[in-house]
């Protein structure tokens, strides 16, 4: 009996005694996203010329903690003050922005790292944001690793109007990993809803795409999600729709200084293993090309970042240490639709001995046409 | 044994010796949830089922020799007898989790508690009441209940827990330090060789923030003779969870063997 066999056998068993309910929830293709709305709906703002858009990784709350996976501590699990206080920080800085879209990835809504608080209810019950969606890319009953235990987190998008035809579209599961380890693993995702926005409608569709690429992977999957991400936004261009999109894209601009040896790397388990992008330099030129190559607008021009990279960089594994890197992202396909000026990498959120996140927001207005 | 088959093989005896734990046979001569012993001299031993052995007519011990490795354990009943037509018996339930709860307290695969949290010396007791009246010429119905207490070195962290069913109501104990149970048992026979169990247990914490865990069992046995049965079943589940209610319906499957020491009776 092979290694494997025994194994996976040893797994059936195991997964056989937990019944009739799957550890792990998988996802069609394209599957319809979770709806969330605010205890309490504010005022709906009228017809705007004008939106402020937002994007936060928020790292589950989890704010500065040094978490297993970055190699700078051994949590896992944190408390319940722990998670509000976290939070209240997040939302803080949400409603200190004050954005009308606010793109969120790693919102945990039932997690036991992060004592099961739904946290995209509660970010929609402390701001002025009354809509959101949401979209799962790790949903298991059970992970049965470092006492991690149930997970769902994901990707939302939040808005003070109501979202439509929200859509939930897989991304390539990771190739280089076993099987039992692939079935315990994320699903990424792209998630895309349309703005029911005063002025819009099916004609003329405001749409909103958050993604969140992979991060560790060795095998090309990190590509694949960001192909795939494209080509829906080329999608949507396509028919004449207009799109605000972005996230947490696990990738540095073209020509960014440095691609690898970042100071705060620390992981030595190449499971962990995430910046080394020397070989990835051109993966986002697409997004940056030429409107008539097929680009888009870029909320941070590319000019800007090259003459500054530190100035966005949106990224640290130690993030009270200051960020290292960009990996946070806007686009739209408005051409010269961003507000001159007007995106602001919010780095204050990170400052000696507190961080809200390993992230920082990134923000930038949009003139609509 | 490598390590990466151990920790699953841990985890899957585990989770078969907890669910099993109650399963019995369905009348006097094979062990049961019921207010009788096992009759001197016999023992019996399943493959997920602990090791029973009657050492006087009133007197059984029992204990998972396989889990003694991990969770030391060690349960007596004691009949004490009739009247009115029930049957009187007590027993009572040790062990000790500690060594099974720092294993499973782990990085990697097979953790199913965060390696950052501390686990303190954990001693369980459980005591029980029994009591059971025979219904008609093939049923028995046994009414029992009975309370844990718990003794400790130290606080248990709150997210020192394993949330799952069947685990998590009887972790709960760990963490509060007492915990009340009540349930009823029901064994009859069907049709030749086959005989049913069904039972249904309630565990209260009180104090505890999901105090309340719901379990039934339903079995058909199939006896060979009385030194081997087969169980097959299931168990249904319903508890409060850190993240809310949830039902499980578990499959359930054993094979008990049984013999008679010579020269003891």
């Amino acid at each position: 009996m092979s290694f494997w066999f025994r194994c996976h056998l040893l797994v059936a068993l195991f997964l056989l005694q937990l019944g009739c309910q799957p550890l792990v929830t998988t996802f069609d293709d394209i599957e319809t996203a979770v709806d969330y709305r605010a205890s309490s709906i504010g005022a709906v703002p009228g017809a705007v010329d004008t939106l402020l858009i937002m994007t936060w990784n928020i790292k589950f709350g989890g704010g500065d903690i040094d978490f297993w996976f970055d190699c700078w501590g051994d949590r896992v699990l944190m408390t319940e003050d722990e998670v509000l206080d976290n939070l209240e920080g997040v939302v803080a800085k949400v409603n200190q922005v004050d954005p009308d879209i606010l793109l969120l990835q790693e919102v945990d809504v039932d997690s036991k790292r992060s004592v099961y608080l739904d946290q995209l209810q509660y970010i929609l019950d402390h701001t002025d944001l009354n809509y959101g969606v949401f979209a799962s890319m790790w949903q298991s009953q059970y992970v049965p690793s470092n006492g991690l235990g149930r997970v769902n987190t994901g990707n939302a998008i939040l808005s003070r109007w109501p979202l439509d035809n929200a859509e939930r579209i897989a991304l390539a599961l990771r190739s280089d990993q076993d099987s039992l380890t692939r079935y315990f693993y994320l699903r990424r995702n792209i998630l895309k809803a349309t703005v029911d926005l005063p002025g819009y409608g099916e004609a003329n569709a405001f749409h909103v795409v958050n993604v969140h690429t992979a991060a560790f992977s060795q095998d090309g999957t990190k590509q694949k999600h960001i192909d795939r991400f494209k080509e829906e936004l080329d999608k949507i261009a396509g028919s004449g729709g207009l799109f605000v999109a972005g996230g947490d894209l696990n990738e540095i601009p073209p020509n960014a200084d440095k691609t690898f040896n970042f100071v705060d790397s620390k992981c030595e388990d190449g499971d962990f293993q995430a910046d080394d992008y020397s070989g990835e330099t051109d993966w986002l030129n697409a997004f940056y090309a030429l409107p008539a190559a097929g680009g888009y607008s870029p909320a941070v021009p590319l000019a800007n970042f090259q003459g500054d990279n530190s100035a966005y960089f949106s990224h640290s594994t130690n993030p009270r240490a200051g960020f290292k890197r960009k990996l946070d992202y806007l686009f739209t396909n408005r051409q010269g639709g961003w507000v001159p000026g007007s995106a602001v990498t919010h780095q204050d959120i990170s400052s000696a001995g507190r961080a809200l996140s390993d992230h920082a927001p990134v923000s930038v207005k949009l003139v609509l046409p | 044994m490598n390590e990466r088959i151990l920790r699953p093989v841990v985890v899957a005896v585990v989770l078969w010796a907890v669910c099993l734990s109650t399963v019995r046979a369905e009348n006097a001569t094979w062990s049961s949830a019921a207010a009788h012993t096992l009759p001197k001299g016999r023992w019996e031993i399943g493959l997920f089922q602990p090791l029973r052995y009657g050492q006087t007519d009133h007197l059984e011990w029992s204990t998972h020799p396989i889990l003694n490795l991990v969770i030391p354990n060690l349960s007596v009943k004691i009949a004490h007898g009739d009247g009115a037509g029930w049957q009187l018996a007590t027993r009572h339930q040790l062990h000790y989790p500690t060594p099974l709860l720092r294993l499973v307290r782990r990085e990697g695969t097979g953790g199913l508690i965060a390696p950052d949290l501390d686990i303190p010396a954990i001693l369980f007791l459980r005591s029980e009441l029994l009591l059971t009246r025979t219904l008609g010429s093939s049923r028995q119905l046994t009414v029992k209940g009975g309370a844990a207490l718990v003794a400790k070195t130290g606080a248990l962290d709150e997210r020192a827990t394993i949330d799952l069913p069947i685990i998590f109501p009887r972790m709960a104990a760990y963490r509060q330090g007492y915990q009340v149970n009540f349930g009823l048992d029901l064994v009859g026979k069907l049709f030749g060789r086959w005989g049913y169990g069904a039972d249904m247990d309630v565990f209260l914490t009180p104090g505890f923030d999901q105090p309340f865990a719901f379990e039934h069992k339903g079995l058909a046995l199939w006896r060979k003779n009385d030194r081997f049965q087969l169980l097959l079943g299931y168990k249904l589940t319903f508890g409060d969870y850190p993240f809310g209610e949830q039902w499980h319906l578990l499959p359930l499957l054993d094979l008990q063997w049984s013999r008679k020491r010579q020269g003891r009776q």
